[in-house]
């Protein structure tokens, strides 16, 4: 049976290639048909945040490439409440279908999986 | 135990050091490193062009040491080397650059190589950071 | 499961301490290391989440982090050596480093 894998994202979206990289890892677990979760936590709640334009940055959009996670097979997808919540984000306008968390839910998920990556 | 270790951090980080000899202590308690993968800015470590001075530690001529007398699995992840200019002589032909700068013991491959290290092992411990 | 989490960055400069807390689950332990071990700095908001953490979470400070820093552990705190460090790995189910 596989292990499973949470990786945690929080860094923002436009902060080098680190966001990037973290979503890299979750592609390339879906590819191999690996349980992966994906939690988005403290800044990198940004990632999902609405109307984005990364070419003002000349950066590759990576909203895109949140939309594959399913497409590879990661549906397991969450956002910390309180994350958002400090932050101003609105559940609702979300540019990635995510399930929302509290800390207590989300000391259940952490404690869910074999390993956990936080990045 | 199976350990497989994943390095975030560069050379001069303390995390780097700090993942060191944390592979150092867990194979001198007799456990097993399945693998070492060098991600993000970690994919330094496995330069052959870092100049340590006299008096400073050479961590990536110690983490070369270690793969070789361990006889460790060393990958480097392909995309992040490229980014960060960290490459084998193959891609630095690939790439039509001057020359390459990794060399043995390191590998580079895809993060499927993390994947299936996480796979395998007890545990995946991650280092990183200051 | 119990998940050890592990800091390597100050507590003063950074929110990964305030959300780790957060995220302790009842079993869970606590690996300071790097700039991380400044949370021990005493008359310290940091210090005072770590003392109020519920006794049954595991806190742990790497050796070299506190003497290059000439902090000293309070009476809760297990200072640990790099094989120390292994053992707690493998004591705990699983590693989450906050990188």
């Amino acid at each position: 049976m596989s292990k499973s894998l949470l990786i945690i994202s929080r860094q923002p979206p436009w902060a080098g290639p680190s966001a990037r990289e973290a979503l890299d890892i979750a592609l390339a677990g879906g590819a191999f048909d690996l349980p992966l979760a994906m939690l988005f936590l403290d800044d990198g709640v940004f990632q999902l945040a609405p109307a984005q334009q990364p070419s003002a940055l000349q950066q590759k959009d990576l909203g895109a490439n949140l939309q594959a996670l399913p497409l590879f097979g990661v549906e397991s997808l969450y956002a910390s409440a309180r994350s958002l919540q400090e932050r101003g984000l609105d559940q609702q306008t979300l540019t990635l279908a995510v399930e929302v968390l509290d800390d207590a839910a989300l000391i259940a998920l952490i404690d869910r999986y074999d390993q956990v990556i936080t990045l | 135990m199976k350990f497989a270790i994943a390095l975030f951090a560069p050379p001069h980080a303390p995390s780097s050091r700090r993942a060191l000899r944390f592979a150092q202590a867990a194979l001198a308690g007799g456990h097993e490193i399945v693998r070492l993968f060098f991600y993000q800015d970690a994919v330094h470590n496995a330069s052959s062009n870092v100049v340590s001075a006299q008096d400073e530690l050479d961590i990536p001529g110690e983490w070369r040491d270690l793969v070789r007398q361990q006889q460790l699995d060393g990958v480097v992840c392909i995309a992040a080397a490229l980014r960060r200019g960290i490459l084998n002589e193959q891609e630095a032909q690939r790439y039509e650059r001057r020359t390459g700068n990794l060399d043995a013991p390191w590998e580079l491959s895809g993060l499927g190589q993390l994947h299936e290290a996480a796979q395998t092992v007890d545990r995946l411990v991650c280092f990183g950071g200051p | 499961m119990a998940t050890l989490h592990v800091l390597s960055h100050s507590p003063f400069s950074d929110s990964r301490l305030s959300s780790c807390l957060r995220l302790l689950g009842p079993a869970d332990g606590l690996l300071l290391c790097g700039d991380a071990v400044y949370a021990l700095q005493p008359g310290t908001a940091q210090r005072q989440a770590l003392d109020l953490m519920p006794a049954a979470i595991g806190l742990f400070a790497l050796d070299e982090d506190l003497c290059a820093r000439a902090l000293a552990a309070p009476p809760r705190v297990q200072v640990v050596d790099y094989p120390g460090f292994v053992e707690l790995s493998c004591r705990f189910d699983k590693v989450n480093s906050w990188l």
